[in-house]
């Protein structure tokens, strides 16, 4: 426990003091920390067998870069892109603020909204907030809204893809224990729901504490609103071809990716908005994103390699069962750890590193499985928002040039409270998130 | 005491975490008198690179399946063609026996010493349409695993549809497929029994897949001869058999779960119609096999003989 | 010219730099629009030609690391790693460059020592024969691009990516 422990404050300090990369940070402390244990010492230092630790990290690199299911990431945001591209977003902000642009905060609201709506088609955090903000930022920004209340509320809204269906995590969670991918699907949905109600009334809280953060815009009478919807049918024939798509069973959500880019690509030639550069352009920044994500989970695995080897899953379980408390505390523990852990980890290597070790406990106390995969994806979505090492929002910060994470970690400070108000009641009332499987499956 | 780490990958729960590994484990530590004890370690990257890991040693030992690196170990793969007909212990131990007389010397695991080898269970087909005949697969969108499984797809005209296994679920579920070969095993280890509605068993078994356990050599060569011998002594033939048999039983466990999902389970008998259509695949997709094995320095027919032989002659009190 | 207009105004690199990401990304460029006609046209097969492409996974898997890959060096040198800036205003900008200066060679080195690693292993799954499961693609071209484009990242780094460390005006 104690190695662990060390690399991960090793991990803090070369990321925050040093301000090393974090993908670099986490692959180079992942790297000698698993050298530590495979016996390095400064005496054997040129003697040390690198070769089968270079192996290991050149293999991790080799094997993440050719991942067919993270083939998502760049398509998803070439989606959105596109969508941007071809002047769909403007028309979807002109829509939404048509209908809730006279509210304070209107524009955040619909953003939220829109993230629940995309999360439906897209199983990937990263890449519903990657969309989002091509899609939400430019017109919040026109609309005068502050920095952090507007990425406050696409870094949250887009938590949101992993835990309503489909979603990447649940199928792994569901492949790591063996639960019903189904019935987790059918989970996700109102605790999904919840989700985007808690973050209206947070917009609400930030513009009810400081008005200027979201302005409100002009009220529009309904044949104004009915007219605004005449611009969105491109979206709307997107989304129809997305979902659908999945629903119908045509494509797999992986695949969906592609078909929603060609899609996109399809109305932005309709449109006419799309030439040579600007298709060029579309390209190579979604290739930018892509390449800077991917270097995040390399160095994230290769971390975790480490701490897989010090020991440190068995050490938290045998740390959780020494603790003689009730099963309800076991779990409010094992959330205590996940909110620590989520503010160093990825949400993908978090899962892959903690659910194994969980389960088994979790199981045996009684819970029910489907409960907790559905606990464990909204931790898992507070670990994307929480600070220092929040992926949403660096991904944010990579995609808006000139927005820095700690403008978007202030900004999402309620967004993250409204999450730990639906992580409690999900804890406590266990049918918000049962009841759909019970009703459906069961 | 010496710690033998093995890293291992599929679910916890699998057979292979809870049977395999932890009986040999128990069985080295009783060998060596508790001078070796085995630890499990999971999550080390993806299968494939199981055998560059223990390679390197940054674990000692570890399982995988061949097909995950198409080319290099071509001769283990010699069980996976329709036609074997038996169960997994009896194919697992012949496929052992084969590889300690004849596959050794050509030395396709290089730096690593092989403990055992193993065969998942005999493949199906797993559908959401009956099969009554091998053209109602034309057209068919089925989700296949390489080696053998692709040349049955192609022989079997269907739809080819290339995904990771643990995909297979998803898809299914929306239809973006209609049906799967897979052992018998996953009906409950990846709930296909919740998707899939039939299940197609030939007479003789379909496809099967190998898999083998193996150790670093220098990691062994660092033990006492003493504990060396007694490691080796609860390996090979043993333990391959003690596989095979556990993976029976996740296959048995599978068709329980098929059963009680009610799933619709047509064993084909033997000279129906169906089963004469799928064996006149069976010496074309041998020659393949054989095929991809000419450069090697052996007597492959003959060697491909004695194994169906020995698996069909196995018998498990001996 | 229109091309030599474009490239001023959207590659802000000096010299060579210019050059060789405009190059790169030409390469990205096509590759992800090769990959999103490949998805479709896979999908599309399927279902009005009841016939996939054989091998889709793999050729998606091989365009995945090249654009990661091609892309690599590019986004590297421009600085566009996520890093944590919680401290950089109670930082001096002196101080701010020496931290950068030291990432950059940090970095170079890293990407320089798995490249050699990832040669030999190239050349040994070459030597092995190891290839993919549809297309029976060798294996360990992938991997010498990969371990090329990372000799790429560590040369640019040490070179430019040291220039800018310093001239940076942060
Ligand atoms: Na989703
Ligand atoms: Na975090």
């Amino acid at each position: 426990m104690t190695v662990a422990l060390i690399g991960f404050a090793v991990l803090l300090l070369l990321i925050i003091a040093v301000r090393i990369p974090i993908a670099f940070a986490m692959g180079i402390v992942g790297f000698f920390g698993f050298s530590y244990l495979q016996g390095l010492t400064f005496d054997n230092l040129f003697s040390f067998r690198w070769s089968g630790m270079l192996s290991l990290a050149s293999n991790r690199i080799i094997d993440t870069a050719q991942e067919y299911s993270l083939s998502v990431i760049p398509l998803f945001i070439l989606m959105g892109n596109l969508v941007t591209n071809s002047g769909l977003s403007n028309a979807l902000y002109r829509a939404s603020n048509a209908f809730l642009g006279h509210h304070r905060g209107g524009l955040s609201m619909a953003t939220v909204v829109a993230c629940g709506g995309f999360s439906a088609i897209c199983g990937s955090s990263l890449a519903t907030s990657a969309t989002m903000a091509k899609v939400a930022m430019p017109e919040m920004r026109k609309y005068g809204y502050s920095d952090g209340l507007a990425t406050a509320s696409i870094a949250a809204g887009g938590t949101l893809g992993i835990l309503i269906p489909p979603s990447v995590i649940l199928v792994m969670y569901g492949l790591l224990t063996e639960t019903s991918i189904r019935e987790l699907f059918a989970a996700g949905f109102i605790p999904g729901m919840l989700g985007i109600l808690l973050y209206l009334f947070a917009v609400k809280y930030v513009v009810w504490r400081n008005p200027e953060a979201g302005p409100c815009g002009e009220k529009l009478s309904w044949p104004q609103r009915l007219s605004a919807m005449n611009g969105v049918w491109g979206v709307l024939a997107l989304f129809v071809l997305v979902m659908g798509g999945i629903y119908a069973g045509i494509f797999t959500p992986t695949e969906a990716a592609g078909v929603g880019a060609g899609g996109a690509f399809l109305i932005a030639l309709f449109k006419r908005t799309l030439n040579l550069r600007s298709l060029f352009l579309s390209l190579i920044d979604t290739t930018r994103t892509t390449a800077m994500l991917f270097a995040v989970v390399i160095g994230a695995l290769i971390f975790s390699d480490f701490i897989n080897r010090a020991g440190f899953p068995d050490d938290l379980y045998n740390f959780v069962v020494s603790l003689d408390i009730s099963p309800l505390g076991v779990i409010f523990v094992i959330l205590g750890i996940y909110i620590i852990l989520g503010m160093v980890f990825e949400s993908l290597s978090m899962m892959l590193l903690t659910v194994p070790i969980f389960y088994p406990l979790v199981q045996s106390l009684g819970f029910d499985l489907v409960w907790f995969g559905i606990i464990v994806v909204v931790v898992t979505e507070i670990s994307l928002i929480t600070p220092p090492v929040g992926m949403n929002v660096f991904v944010l910060s990579a995609v808006l040039k000139g927005v820095k994470p700690g403008t978007i970690f202030r900004g999402v400070t309620p967004f993250w409270c409204a999450d730990i108000v639906r992580l409690l009641l999900i804890t406590l009332i266990p049918a918000v998130a049962l009841i759909l499987p019970e009703i459906l499956y069961r | 005491q010496t710690v033998l780490r093995v890293a291992t990958w599929l679910p916890p729960t699998d057979n292979q975490n809870t049977i395999v590994w932890p009986t040999w484990a128990k069985w080295v530590e009783e060998a060596t008198e508790g001078r070796v004890v085995v630890k499990l370690e999971y999550g080390l990257g993806h299968p494939k690179t199981m055998f560059q890991i223990v390679e390197d040693g940054i674990s000692d030992a570890s399982f995988s399946f061949h097909g995950y690196v198409p080319g290099r170990f071509t001769l283990p793969q010699i069980i996976e063609m329709p036609g074997l007909g038996v169960n997994s212990e009896a194919t697992s131990v012949a496929l052992w026996r084969m590889y300690d007389k004849y596959f050794k010397a050509e030395n396709e695991f290089e730096d690593l010493e092989v403990l055992g080898l193993f065969s998942h269970g005999q493949g199906t087909i797993q559908s959401n349409f009956p099969v009554t005949s091998l053209d109602d697969l034309k057209g068919k969108k089925i989700r296949v695993g390489g080696g053998v499984q692709t040349y049955l797809a192609e022989a079997m005209e269907v739809t080819p549809v290339g995904a990771p296994a643990t995909k297979a679920y998803e898809m299914l579920q929306q239809n973006v497929i209609d049906g799967i070969f897979m052992p018998m095993a996953q009906q409950k280890s990846l709930r296909l029994n919740e998707v899939t509605k039939y299940i197609t068993i030939f007479p003789a078994g379909m496809y099967m897949g190998s898999f083998s356990m193996f150790i670093n050599a220098e990691f062994m060569d660092s033990l006492s001869e003493k504990d060396q011998a007694a490691i080796r002594a609860v390996s090979g033939e043993k333990l391959s058999a003690m596989a095979g048999k556990a993976w029976d039983m996740g296959d048995l466990d599978g068709y329980k779960a098929a059963i009680a999902a009610g799933v619709d389970i047509n064993e084909v008998q033997e000279g129906s119609a169906l089963s004469e259509q799928f064996n006149a695949l069976m010496p074309a997709s041998d020659q393949a096999w054989l095929d991809s094995v000419a450069d090697k320095n052996i007597d492959a027919e003959a060697v491909l003989k004695e194994l169906r032989h020995e698996a069909r002659h196995y018998n498990a009190g001996n | 010219m229109a091309l030599s207009q474009f490239i001023a105004e959207h590659y802000p690199d000096k010299g060579p730099a210019k050059w060789l990401a405009f190059g790169l990304e030409c390469v990205t460029a096509t590759t992800l629009m090769g990959l999103m006609l490949l998805t479709c046209a896979d999908v599309a097969g399927r279902y009005f030609f009841a016939n996939s492409i054989n091998g889709a996974v793999e050729i998606t898997e091989v365009l995945l690391a090249v654009i990661v890959f091609a892309q690599m060096p590019v986004i590297t040198w421009r600085g566009g790693h996520v890093i944590v800036d919680l401290l950089d205003r109670f930082y001096g900008i002196l101080l701010v460059k020496v931290l950068a200066l030291f990432s950059t060679l940090l970095i170079s080195a890293a990407f320089y020592f798995v490249a050699e690693r990832m040669i030999y292993l190239a050349s040994r799954s070459l030597r092995r024969g190891v290839v993919t499961e549809y297309l029976e693609f060798p294996v360990g071209y992938i991997v010498q691009f990969v371990a090329v484009m990372s000799y790429v990242c560590a040369a640019t780094m040490i070179t430019y990516g040291v220039y800018r460390a310093i001239k940076s005006q942060q």
